[in-house]
């Protein structure tokens, strides 16, 4: 009986040990809803063990800058491929397209204060939350939104907090504790008994935004870390559970909501909204 | 002989420890001069932050030692029914996870009772008290075991011969116990205090993170780090690691040069 468990051990730390291929994928808390069907599915199908870390885009690069590791890394928006590849942790041109993002206004589903359009976030005694423009995607969007409009001198006084990530302006809306974010599309989706989207004019949307996935420079069998890829991007896998969760994986589809707005980029905070947080 | 292998093994945990901190201390710098410099280091917002945070954990562990004294008086001296559970309920914040704590004050503000709180009172939700209570909730149930601890160790007699030569029960409370206990007392801010400097996650959960209005020390550090800054992440730690020190060791000197009171 004895010598029956310590071979029993042995197998399974020799199946430990000698275990199948394996990725250390580095995925953006933002799309862990889609990611881990997709990831289970993967998983499944190919028998490659996926070690997920989900968390905020920028934390996540921080990771990787300090561990040196990583094969595959999936982050909120464009900015971070960019600080990615100056700080050499990503490589150059590895980066694609898993979705579209386009900013949005979302409020509580009973819409409290009857926000229809940007204008309406101006009003006296709106709430208005946004992300962190100086570390969350969402927020650096949402200012440029508002600069673009020229109402950012006006919504700023109204805006009662800055979350520290996407996932918790989208949580703020859904406790009602605030009148109106910006955010994204999808976070419609995310809870639709709870939010709403409004749509903001197509002309006033001065840039979309992507979720890249790209292979860090640690990717320790790049074939590996490419056809992970190629299956999250891949229409009937990836592609359709994406869908599912109500992200947008067309650019047609995406530009229909703003013609004119430039896809990715990168947007400087103004100088005057520093003047206006007292900072 | 035997002696002296007992003083090594009791050293040993000592020296290892703090060397393991001085080890982990050295790595910020040691990665501080690897790293490039990605934004200017902002002085205002994080002398702010600092201010922010030194007092806000004040007016916490101020609250927190206000209730706990005594509350961690009747748990020590009095046997009641349910006492078991009333000492489970009053430790949950030990065990249960800060972002947790925060979620639930969130969501007790999103109660009719906790609406009619904010309307009619005072507005709590991602203001600066939302910091304090924050890091209150997360601080009361250490206070309240350590004050405890202290009251625990006061021989029970001393009340008795107190009260034998006719002082009143109030009268013994506040010269006869909270002398002997101030020390402890002492000690126990220390620790809620400093526990509140560190607090993130309820304070995260319950204030956001709005730059020069909620950004504690904690939360400008996340921040960082979550832009991928990991200089300023380095210097922030640092600058928390100096005041920490630095206020630690003096009021350990502070309490050192006190005359006990008995």
């Amino acid at each position: 009986m004895k010598k029956v468990f310590i071979i029993g051990i042995l197998l399974s730390w020799a199946n430990f040990v000698c275990a199948a291929e394996e990725l250390f994928f580095f995925c953006g808390a933002a799309v862990a809803v889609p990611m881990r069907e997709i990831i289970k599915n993967y998983e499944k199908e190919t028998g490659v063990k996926i070690n997920v870390t989900y968390s905020g885009s920028g934390t996540l690069l921080s990771q990787m800058e300090l561990t040196k590791r990583g094969d595959v890394y999936l982050c909120g928006s464009p900015d971070y491929i960019d600080i990615g590849v100056r700080k050499n942790l990503l490589i150059k041109g590895t980066d694609k397209i898993v979705s579209y993002l386009i900013p949005a206004i979302i409020v509580p589903k009973e819409n409290p204060k009857n926000i229809q359009k940007l204008e309406d976030l101006t009003k006296e005694g709106v709430r208005v939350g946004i992300g962190n423009p100086e570390a969350v995607c969402l927020g650096l969007y949402g200012t440029e939104l508002l600069d673009d409009n020229n109402l950012l001198e006006k919504v700023l006084p109204n805006v009662v907090v800055f979350a520290k990530s996407c996932e918790d302006t989208a949580t703020i809306c859904v406790l009602k504790k605030v009148d109106a974010i910006i955010g994204w599309d999808v976070f419609e989706s995310w809870n639709p008994k709870d939010v709403k989207w409004i749509k903001i004019e197509s002309k006033k949307i001065p840039r979309l935004s992507t979720i890249p996935i790209a292979i860090p420079v640690f990717a320790k069998d790049r074939k590996l870390s490419e056809d992970f890829i190629n299956y999250v991007l891949s229409p009937k896998k990836g592609g359709k559970i994406f869908k599912k969760w109500g992200y947008i994986s067309d650019v047609k589809k995406a530009k229909k909501y703003a013609p004119e707005a430039k896809i990715g980029g990168e947007y400087k905070l103004p100088e005057k909204y520093f003047q206006l947080i007292k900072k | 002989m035997k002696n002296k292998i007992f003083k090594i093994f009791l050293w040993a945990f000592l020296i290892s420890l703090v060397l393991f901190f001085l080890t982990l201390i050295f790595g910020l710098f040691q990665q501080l001069k690897i790293t490039s410099v990605q934004k200017q280091f902002a002085a205002g917002e994080i002398f702010f932050a600092i201010k922010l945070t030194l007092l806000t954990a004040t007016v916490s562990s101020v609250i927190a030692l206000i209730f706990a004294v005594p509350i961690a008086y009747i748990l020590s001296r009095y046997n009641f029914p349910l006492k078991n559970i009333v000492n489970s309920i009053l430790y949950l914040p030990i065990v249960i996870s800060p972002i947790a704590l925060g979620a639930m004050l969130l969501i007790f503000f999103n109660t009719p009772v906790g609406k009619f709180f904010e309307s009619n009172i005072f507005r709590v939700v991602f203001e600066v008290p939302a910091i304090i209570l924050a890091q209150f909730i997360v601080i009361i149930g250490l206070a309240i075991s350590l004050v405890k601890s202290v009251f625990d160790y006061i021989n029970p007699e001393y009340e008795l011969i107190a009260r034998t030569l006719g002082v009143t029960q109030s009268q013994t409370f506040f010269h006869v116990i909270i002398p002997i206990a101030k020390k402890g007392i002492l000690s126990a801010f220390v620790l809620v205090w400093a526990r509140a400097v560190g607090e993130f996650g309820a304070s995260v959960t319950l204030a956001g993170a709005t730059t020069m209005k909620t950004e504690t020390m904690p939360i400008a550090i996340f921040l960082s780090f979550a832009s991928c800054d990991i200089y300023n992440t380095i210097v922030l730690t640092l600058i928390s690691l100096f005041i920490g020190i630095i206020v630690l060791y003096g009021i350990h000197i502070y309490a050192k040069n006190r005359k006990p009171p008995l």
